[in-house]
């Protein structure tokens, strides 16, 4: 679950007001899309979230966790409730496709046994078991994709944000993904994906989150065109 | 964390090396210019003030004696000097073995001996090597409070020289070694930074992912750890060639050894074992904080 109330932002380096007193709630098992021009507030937002960055005023509170509260060395805590996908994958170069995934369970000390079970399985979830000792640089776009949401869900966090997943890859590629995710949203992830790509938004429908400004302008939920 | 998370950890650091090899090789490189630097410094001021040390011990003070003494009183003297705290040696040089040596190095002045027949003019005395050249004055000020003590000679000049010399030395080598200490962090620390540089996307996608710094750092612990550990190997095994083969060309030169004195020169034999541990132990401790000090400001995510 994701709480913003009365959140504002304000960037000392530069005196510009990212966010403005923004309320803001998404319960568990909730599928989001987090629309918004560039510089709306969209990126802050997310940075709030995964608390690389603290809030001027109000109050953030992620999966149980409040934010203004929380210590810098329980960050890595609040982290591994939270899986995230980048737009531009930013999978480790060096490591094959099950390593990178594989990675996310030793940095929380997950046993042997359970990551050699679960790690394919996950990577068989996004369907490229028979891409699992490839490096990334052997994979296209939407395969390395794949493998950064095999790599966010693999720990089985209550909260997936998945920052313009669809920005680096190609268009008929991008309904795969989304695709995916609400697959995962399914099993009851809330997801929180952050898009400007207005025909995937209308194509899928659901809740629609509209910032501009720093201000939450349209917080509603819409019929998808898929859905008639 | 688990034993196997710090062995996984430590594979990573060991496969990080390769994965990184070019890096590696640079900051190896670095690392063992930087050693041989210090080490080469440190070595040339431990020979220098070995050599110092070996003029200072040919030098003797020689105390004269009265004409009169005898020579009950002469071994009492004699004895009195050997129990000083600052000599090392005593020998007694009669005033018979110095008119022969007189008269040998004055031959063609024989007609100047013979006037003087049997009338010896010369002295008894006693010659004295010190241990520690810096305190002599001291130990004549003691000898000078003995009986029968005619005169004393000692070179204060050159005592003067070789104090002030051992001085300069130790603060020009010490200020070189200084500053090729700091030559090499500042250079260490950049290759480190480039190396770290090259992979922050991974710290921050580590970072991302919920690891804890430590966990990100040790791998980074291990791969300096390494690489300065093959550095300080490195730099033994030329110190050694080096060393030896200067060691074998000044031990060539007999007009030379003669001035500084043949035990002088440290031979590689007689440090071997302090020289491998500084280098190997040094290698590694610096490789190894050197990467982790860079990794911390990348690690604010």
């Amino acid at each position: 679950m994701v709480e913003l109330k009365n959140v504002s932002v304000t960037y000392s380096s530069t005196g510009v007001d990212a966010l403005n007193n923004v309320s803001l709630k998404i319960n568990d098992g909730d599928f989001a899309f987090v629309v918004g021009s560039s510089g709306a507030g969209k990126s802050t937002m997310i940075k709030l979230i995964l608390k690389e960055i603290d809030a001027t005023s109000g109050t953030v509170t992620v999966n149980g966790y409040n934010l203004s509260k929380l210590k810098r060395r329980k960050i890595p805590e609040l982290r591994r409730t939270i899986g995230f996908v980048f737009q531009d994958f930013r999978l480790i170069p060096s490591m094959t496709v099950y390593e990178n995934v594989a990675f996310v369970l030793r940095v929380i000390d997950a046993p042997r046994k359970y990551i050699r079970k679960r790690v394919p399985y996950v990577i068989s979830l996004v369907g490229l078991q028979h891409k699992a000792n490839a490096y990334p640089n052997e994979l296209s776009g939407g395969e390395k994709q794949r493998v950064a949401i095999a790599r966010a869900l693999v720990n089985d966090p209550q909260l997936i944000i998945a920052d313009e997943p669809t920005g680096n890859i190609d268009p008929e590629l991008s309904y795969e993904i989304v695709e995916l995710l609400k697959g995962i949203n399914e099993c009851g992830t809330t997801i929180l994906m952050v898009t400007h790509e207005h025909d995937l938004v209308r194509h899928f429908g659901g809740r629609i989150i509209n910032i501009t400004q720093g201000e939450i302008v349209f917080d509603e939920v819409i019929g998808g065109a898929n859905e008639g | 964390m688990k034993v196997s998370g710090v062995k996984y950890l430590i594979e990573q650091g060991v496969d990080n090396v390769w994965k990184n090899r070019m890096m590696a090789f640079a900051s190896f490189c670095v690392l063992l210019v930087s050693l041989l630097l210090v080490g080469f410094s440190v070595l040339a001021y431990f020979n220098v003030n070995s050599i110092i040390g070996g003029i200072e011990s040919k030098n003797e003070v020689i105390v004269y004696l009265d004409d009169n003494t005898s020579d009950e009183a002469l071994e009492q003297i004699g004895d009195a000097l050997k129990a000083l705290p600052n000599v090392t040696s005593v020998s007694f040089y009669s005033k018979e073995e110095a008119f022969e040596s007189l008269k040998s190095s004055m031959a063609e002045y024989e007609v100047l001996f013979e006037s003087l027949g049997d009338d010896n003019p010369l002295v008894d005395a006693y010659r004295l090597k010190v241990d520690e050249i810096s305190q002599i004055t001291q130990t004549i000020a003691q000898i000078e409070k003995m009986n029968h003590i005619y005169s004393i000679r000692a070179p204060y000049d050159f005592v003067n020289i070789l104090v002030q010399l051992r001085m300069i030395l130790t603060w020009v080598m010490g200020a070189i070694i200084l500053a090729m200490i700091i030559v090499s962090m500042v250079i260490i620390s950049n290759t480190t930074k480039a190396s770290v540089f090259a992979r922050r996307e991974e710290i921050q996608i580590m970072k991302y992912v919920g690891a804890t710094n430590a966990f990100i750092r040790f791998p980074f612990f291990v791969e300096g750890m390494i690489t300065g550990f093959f550095a300080g190997c490195g730099a033994l095994v030329i110190t050694w060639l080096v060393y030896d083969s200067i060691v074998n060309i000044l031990q060539n030169q007999v007009d030379l050894l003669s001035i500084i004195g043949m035990g002088s020169i440290i031979q590689f034999s007689d440090i071997y074992l302090i020289v491998s541990l500084a280098y190997v132990c040094g290698g590694a401790l610096i490789g190894a904080m050197g990467s982790v000090i860079c990794t911390r400001r990348h690690l604010n995510v």
